[in-house]
Parts: structure tokens; C-alpha cells; sequence
């Protein structure tokens, strides 16, 4: 029976236990409605109100000012639509590698008559703050830049983008999915106007999500129907979800740091052991200023997917950098923004690891690893 | 996805993988949506493969169906083997998911090249290899 390694937390990460704990009661016991005014309303109401509590003592912000949501996908949406509807018209700057759902609401911004600017970045994934500043138009009305990619895991200078952001007096939307619970975030000395985060990234459930929204920012609902949420998001709010998020949270505020500094020691042991026996394998993402679990690889004339299947049939659970959907394939858009090569792209690997990873996971990675990509090789004709 | 056990066993063992000296027949497949390619060798007598041998880049079942390919190519009359069919090859796979059909494909293309680059050169004489 094959060990089984899960490196895959960039994708989605077990509940933890503590979590589904927290969560049962409110499955059957404190069901009610939390906008209901009797008592079972009440009940979940409590459990809504405290989880908010959780998440704005870990932001070191308002209660008020947190706002939950579905999924990161709906923070990123309610955050960028959400200011430019506000707005009616205008200009936003963000970057080539930002999530699908930040890239997609300002492309659909664009067919609405609103102008965008896509930033390059350099080869370790950084946007160059100078660029933000430069791309910045009388008439810009948002910046949204990620905190960490969710590919290469380069966590970007927020700091100094928000402080350009902030002398022009223009919102800063981060979309902090990867990063919040398992990187420092600072609000106030980042600038940060709106910060998306989720739940399931950090050992909470799928499904729920939040957007911390800076009390004064300027923008309008792009859900209609009831008052939830102080009006910003209708919908009933999923009480036992978001009691999950809550509590996971807590734990991240208690375990983060630990977990950081085993993970950044495991991630580069993970490099380290591979590029010391693999030939024509390359890092992605920037050497240091990096996710602690995040080791993203590329391997030279390799196809990546045959990688995954490999390393799958080995019980390894990790994701192909390119994908190949219906006879198509294409090369990871972060490297491609990245300058990385296709013949390098093509091979690339993404390890993300978590709080169950230990030495000896990463020790059967490297194992399974070194063997799988010398046969790859031995049937892959080398690609002009 | 979800693939079949013969498709995993050829992944996990590809036969005839590699390449040989002077082949009878060189052929390649190329999906260039995808970028996969398949490069077969073939060794011919009598009009028939002899031996088949390939090189794949490409996706877990690209690989495989290549190898699968060789198995199926061996014993072929070569003015068959100009119409192999993809189908046939996924049959030796045991079935491909929709999204990776190309996988059959790009080797049926492989061996029909390899197959007419063999004819072409007409020098598959039963003595040949004597």
C-alpha cells in the first residue's frame, strides 16, 4: 500500500478538527435563521456575530467591516464590481497573474466601457510598485493586486503598493486568499481598503468566504434582495460555514508562525533534495519573499501532467503547473507573465504543503520524484 | 480522472520505449493544440512489423496509448497499418475520458507516418535482415 502525501493546501486544505467541531451544532441544533428575531434565530445570530468577532480580532479591525461571503471568487467580484459600479466609470490597475476571478471581473468591467491596465511582472513574480505608480490615471478608481500567487506563491511588496495607492487616494483591493492565516497581514500600515480571504484555504470549509471592506470606502452591492450583511451582501448567510471560518481562523492566530517556519524549512528540504538529483530543474517564484509551503518547479522537456500521474500512482497528491483541457493545452499563464520558457513551463509542478506534512513526506516526495522524471525523460523525445 | 488499469500499466510500464538503429520506418504524430508528440521506429519484414519502438511527449495517456501503439503495430501488414485506426488504439487502453482522446489520436498519426515512410522507402525486403 502506497504512502499516501497530500501537497496540495494551495488548492484546498483538510477541515480541521477543531473546525468540524465547532461546526456541528449549528447543523441541526442552532439551525435557525440568523435574521429570524425568536430565539433559534437569535441562537445562530450568536454564532454568526462571534465568528465576525474572530475574523476582525485577527485582522485587527471593526466587526462592521467584515462582510461574508460565498467563496473567494465572490470577494473578489464584490470588492472590484462593487467599487466600479460605485463608480460608474473609470480606470483599474492590476496585474497578469492575478486569480481568474480577478481577472475575468475586470475584463467584464472592460466590456461595460471601464478601461484597465495588466501589469507585468518581473522573473520571480513581483509587480514593481514604480509600475503601479506609473500606470496610475487621473480617473483610476481601484488597484487590486494579490497578495500571494496561488502558482509560484511570490507574496508581492503590498506595503509599498499601498503607499502608492494611498498618496493618490485611490482603493487598494488585495485579494490575500493564499496568504491570510499563514502570512502577516497589516492592514493599516499596508493601505489595504479591501482584503479577500476564504475559508478553506486554512483548514475551514469550502464555500464561505469574506471581504474586509475599510470603513468609508465607496461602493455599492452587487447582490440584490435582502438586508444582510448591513446591506452590502443579500442572502442568507451560511451560519455553519461561516462559524467554521471563524474558528479556523482563531487557530491560524494560534498556530501560524510555528507553522511557517516548519513549512519554509520543508519546502526548501523539498527543493533542495530535488535539485540536487534531478537535472534541468528550475525554482518558480521569488528565492525568498515566498509562501511558506509554496514550491513550485519546473522540469526542462517534461511534460508536467505526466508528472502528476506519476507521482499520483505513488499517492502523492500535487498539481500540474499546465493544463490540458480538451486537447488543449496552455502553459501556466504566471510563468508565461514570468518569462519562463515553454519548454520549462510545460514541466511545471506546483508542491503546496501543510500543517500534516512532515520530513519524511517530503523525503518519499524526492524519493518518488527523482526516479519518475529520469524515465519521463527516457520515452520524451527532446521538443525543438 | 479517471483512467483504466491497461492505461495505468502502460504509464507505469511503457513497452518498447526508445528508439532503434537504422529503423525501416520513421514516422511522427504531432497535436500541436496540446504540443504532444509521438515518434515511432519501426523494423519491418515481409511487408509486416517486425518491431515497434517510441518516444512520447505528452500526458499520462499520450504515453500510454504510444506504448500501447507498438503492441498493436507489431504484426502489421504495413498497407494496413497506413489506416490504423485511433480506435484501435484506445482499445488497447482500455478506453480514454473525452478530454484526453487525443491521446489515440496522436499515436494512430505517429504509426500511419512511421507506416508510409516505410513504404516509401521500399527496402523492407524479406532478406534485408537475413
Amino acid at each position: 500500500m502506497n504512502r499516501k502525501v497530500y501537497l496540495d493546501h494551495n488548492a484546498s486544505t483538510p477541515v480541521h478538527p477543531e473546525v468540524v467541531e465547532a461546526m456541528l451544532p449549528y447543523w441541526s441544533e442552532r439551525f435557525g435563521n440568523p435574521s429570524s428575531v425568536h430565539g433559534f434565530g437569535r441562537e445562530a445570530r450568536e454564532g454568526l456575530e462571534n465568528a465576525r468577532e474572530q475574523v476582525a480580532h485577527f485582522l485587527r479591525v471593526g466587526k462592521e467591516e467584515i462582510v461574508f461571503t460565498s467563496g473567494g471568487t465572490e470577494s473578489d467580484n464584490m470588492a472590484i464590481k462593487g467599487v466600479a459600479m460605485g463608480r460608474g466609470r473609470g480606470h483599474l490597475i492590476t496585474s497578469k497573474i492575478e486569480h481568474h476571478a480577478v481577472l475575468r471581473a475586470v475584463q467584464n468591467l472592460e466590456t461595460l466601457g471601464f478601461e484597465a491596465t495588466y501589469l507585468d511582472v518581473d522573473g520571480d513574480g513581483l509587480v514593481d510598485p514604480d509600475a503601479v505608480r506609473r500606470a496610475i490615471r487621473p480617473d483610476t478608481i481601484l488597484i487590486s493586486i494579490m497578495h500571494a500567487n496561488s502558482e509560484i506563491g511570490t507574496i508581492q511588496l503590498a506595503r509599498e503598493i499601498g503607499a502608492v495607492a494611498h498618496e493618490h487616494g485611490i482603493p487598494f483591493h488585495v485579494d490575500a486568499v493564499q496568504t491570510f492565516g499563514k502570512a502577516p497581514i497589516d492592514l493599516d500600515a499596508f493601505n489595504i481598503d479591501l482584503l479577500s480571504f476564504s475559508a478553506h484555504k486554512i483548514y475551514g470549509p469550502k464555500g464561505v468566504a469574506g471581504l474586509y471592506i475599510r470603513k468609508g470606502t465607496k461602493m455599492v452591492s452587487v447582490q440584490h434582495g435582502g438586508e444582510h450583511e448591513r446591506r452590502r451582501r443579500a442572502g442568507t448567510e451560511n451560519v455553519t460555514g461561516i462559524v467554521g471560518l471563524g474558528r479556523a481562523v482563531e487557530i491560524r492566530g494560534r498556530d501560524m508562525v510555528d507553522e511557517a517556519v516548519r513549512l519554509t524549512a520543508l519546502r526548501d528540504r523539498l527543493w533542495e533534495g530535488i535539485r540536487d538529483q534531478v537535472p534541468d530543474v528550475r525554482l518558480n517564484g521569488h528565492p525568498t519573499r515566498r509562501l511558506p509551503g509554496t514550491c513550485n518547479l519546473c522540469y526542462r522537456q517534461v511534460e508536467s501532467e505526466s508528472i502528476v500521474l506519476g507521482l499520483d500512482l505513488k499517492g502523492i497528491g500535487v498539481s500540474a503547473g499546465s493544463a490540458c483541457t480538451s486537447g488543449n493545452v496552455e502553459p501556466s499563464y504566471v510563468l508565461v507573465a514570468m518569462g519562463v520558457p515553454v519548454e520549462w513551463s510545460m514541466g511545471a509542478v506546483r508542491h503546496s504543503l501543510g500543517g500534516s506534512t512532515t520530513a519524511e513526506d517530503i523525503d518519499y516526495v524526492v524519493e518518488s520524484t527523482v526516479p519518475l522524471v529520469a524515465k519521463l525523460r527516457s520515452v520524451m523525445p527532446v521538443r525543438a | 480522472m479517471q483512467y483504466s488499469p491497461a492505461l495505468i500499466d502502460h504509464f507505469r510500464n511503457p513497452r518498447n520505449a526508445g528508439i532503434m538503429r537504422n529503423p525501416d520506418g520513421v514516422g511522427e504524430g504531432e497535436y500541436k493544440d496540446c504540443m504532444d508528440l509521438v515518434r515511432f521506429h519501426l523494423r519491418v519484414r515481409d511487408g509486416k512489423v517486425m518491431e515497434a519502438r517510441f518516444q512520447a511527449y505528452g500526458c499520462g495517456p499520450t504515453i500510454a496509448a504510444a506504448s500501447a501503439a507498438t503492441e498493436v503495430a507489431t504484426g502489421y501488414a504495413l498497407e494496413a497499418l497506413l489506416d490504423v485506426e485511433a480506435a484501435r488504439i484506445e482499445a488497447a487502453i482500455g478506453g480514454l475520458p473525452e478530454p484526453r482522446r487525443h491521446a489515440a489520436d496522436v499515436a494512430a498519426l505517429g504509426l500511419r507516418a512511421a507506416a508510409r515512410d516505410a513504404l516509401s522507402r521500399g527496402d523492407t525486403r524479406s532478406d534485408r535482415h537475413a
